[in-house]
């Protein structure tokens, strides 16, 4: 810390023309987008079919028991795969804010609890929940089954006809669906191509970054958010209490990831069940070996700070209607509030109107605006109805 | 995730954190395996623990073993348990390690992860004659 201390110093006081080392720790934002990877534990990820059959399904209220409820109902692709509200509503209203599906794959750990390992085991969640969809295994299997579009496209991505059994339907909806949210990503932005010039010394097109952007860059690195907004992604994938009341309007708490964590223990369709295609099991390396401590209660996962400009509000209940209001927040934290089991991690920022500006410019150009758009229509799938 | 810079503790960084009546101070021994090379060394009061990480570079956010041979002048040392910690934060890992034995005072710990950049420590908790130490090696991610 030491180090970093005297480094920003030296960034701070350096002339106009020298290199600052301050924004030189932005390079670990980069390079993006980065490549897409296929999931071992589902054997149709990145397979044409099953993109199709997922791109399907995911806009199909059918798969709701009432059938006015999609996927796409909450995740809205015009509002940045999210919905604008403060908390979800599906079938009834929940108690958190709908995270957006943006670069979904790249997720450790899935919701805002880390309540799945997988985006597959996620994807089907919602379909049975009572507040989101209401569905069953029953309902998806005899859905998959009477349409002919999608039992072909079922078909054609799973090697057969669509399955009778209940849970072998669910999980085959929800691997379809992860196929094709694997391919929901978002592009370069602003803030990309100025971390690219930085790489390669370009000067002239790193001046092309608007200053106030760039001033909030530097705030970013010297208030170390990087700590936990780490990465190309700007997230660790874990869990941090960052001061936000977990009380529920309703009577009693959100206890976060402390749950999170006994669900995805308990839950069947885990990654160290039998319905994950990675024999070696190697990817549930993260479910075999996590931890829960008096710590994680009130902990939620740390979101992406790309495309937030799209997915307002902000915070696992959606309590702050603008960014400015959450940079705000970060400037003025509870310490007594949280619970820091000894901690010494988060401090308030104590941050001026104008350098509340520019954080918010500099999240700002971190975004992708073209994500916030309507997939292209599936191609077709040879032998099926388009 | 970005590659990290592993500190390279060959005899240098080692620190014993606990120790439960540790046995004075002995030579430290060789400590060795045919087909085994080790990147960071630990010892402390006689107790020996080389090791090397899979993969070499620590990346944040990305699980990782650490191998490990243990050694003790004058007999035989167990390691119990492996696990880490970030001093400056005060606040470990949010994953709990197993260790398996691979053969007589050589292990493999499994299921670590880093999800800060930073400082962190490796804590080694050995036992040797009938008493536990705990050795730290230190690891900058960054």
């Amino acid at each position: 810390m030491v180090a970093v201390t005297l480094a920003l110093t030296a960034a701070v006081a350096a002339p106009s023309s020298a290199p600052e080392p301050a924004l030189t720790r932005l390079l670990q934002h980069g390079p993006w987008p980065p490549a897409p990877a296929r999931d071992p534990s589902n054997a149709v990820s990145g397979t044409p079919a099953a993109i199709a059959l997922g791109q399907r399904l995911f806009f199909d209220p059918r798969l709701s028991a009432n059938g006015a409820v999609a996927c796409a109902t909450c995740h809205v692709p015009a509002r940045g795969w999210s919905d604008g509200r403060a908390r979800a509503v599906g079938l009834a209203e929940g108690d958190r804010n709908t995270p957006t599906v943006l670069d979904v794959a790249l997720h450790r750990w899935f919701s805002w609890d880390g309540r799945a390992d997988s985006l597959w085991s996620q994807s089907l969640k919602p379909i049975v929940d009572p507040r989101e969809m209401g569905a069953s295994g029953a309902h998806v299997a005899t859905l998959l089954r009477r349409d002919h579009a999608l039992a072909c496209l079922h078909e054609q991505a799973f090697g057969a006809a669509p399955p009778a059994d209940p849970d072998r339907a669910l999980v085959h909806t929800g691997k379809a669906i992860a196929a094709f949210l694997e391919t929901v990503r978002s592009g370069r932005t602003p803030f990309d191509d100025f971390r690219d010039a930085l790489a390669r010394g370009d000067a002239a097109a790193a001046a092309r970054y608007p200053a106030a952007a760039r001033r909030g860059a530097r705030l970013f690195v010297q208030s170390d958010c990087a700590v936990c907004h780490v990465g190309p992604a700007f997230t660790n994938g874990e869990f941090h209490d960052v001061g936000v009341p977990y009380a529920l309007p309703g009577g009693g708490v959100d206890p976060g990831r402390a749950r999170g964590i006994t669900q995805v223990r308990a839950d069947r369709f885990n990654l160290l069940g039998s319905w994950s295609d990675d024999a070696s099991r190697a990817s549930a390396v993260k479910t075999r070996h996590v931890e829960a401590s008096h710590a994680s209660f009130g902990q939620f996962r740390t979101p992406s700070l790309r495309n937030l400009a799209l997915t307002a509000p902000y915070m696992h209940d959606g309590r702050y209607a603008t960014l400015r209001e959450a940079v705000r927040h970060y400037s003025e934290l509870d310490m007594e509030r949280i619970h820091t089991h000894g901690e010494q991690l988060l401090r308030p920022l104590k941050l001026s109107a104008a350098e509340v500006d520019d954080l918010v410019a500099f999240l700002e150009s971190v975004t992708d605006r073209s994500a916030a758009r309507m997939p292209a229509s599936p191609p077709d799938v040879p032998g099926c109805p388009g | 995730m970005r590659r990290v810079r592993t500190a390279a503790l060959l005899a240098a960084g080692a620190a014993l954190v606990a120790a439960a009546g540790v046995a004075p101070a002995a030579a430290a021994p060789a400590c060795e395996a045919p087909g085994f090379t080790p990147r960071s060394r630990v010892e402390s009061a006689g107790v020996v623990v080389v090791y090397r990480t899979a993969p070499a570079a620590i990346e944040v956010g990305r699980h990782f073993q650490v191998e490990a041979l243990v050694c003790a002048a004058g007999g035989a040392a167990t390691l119990t348990g492996v696990d880490a910690d970030m001093p400056a934060h005060r606040h470990g890992m949010n994953y709990r390690a197993t260790v398996a034995t691979k053969a007589p005072g050589r292990y493999v710990a499994e299921g670590l992860l880093f999800h800060m950049p930073g400082r962190w420590r490796l804590l080694f908790d050995v036992e040797h004659a009938g008493r536990r130490a705990r050795l730290a090696s230190d690891v900058v991610v960054d």
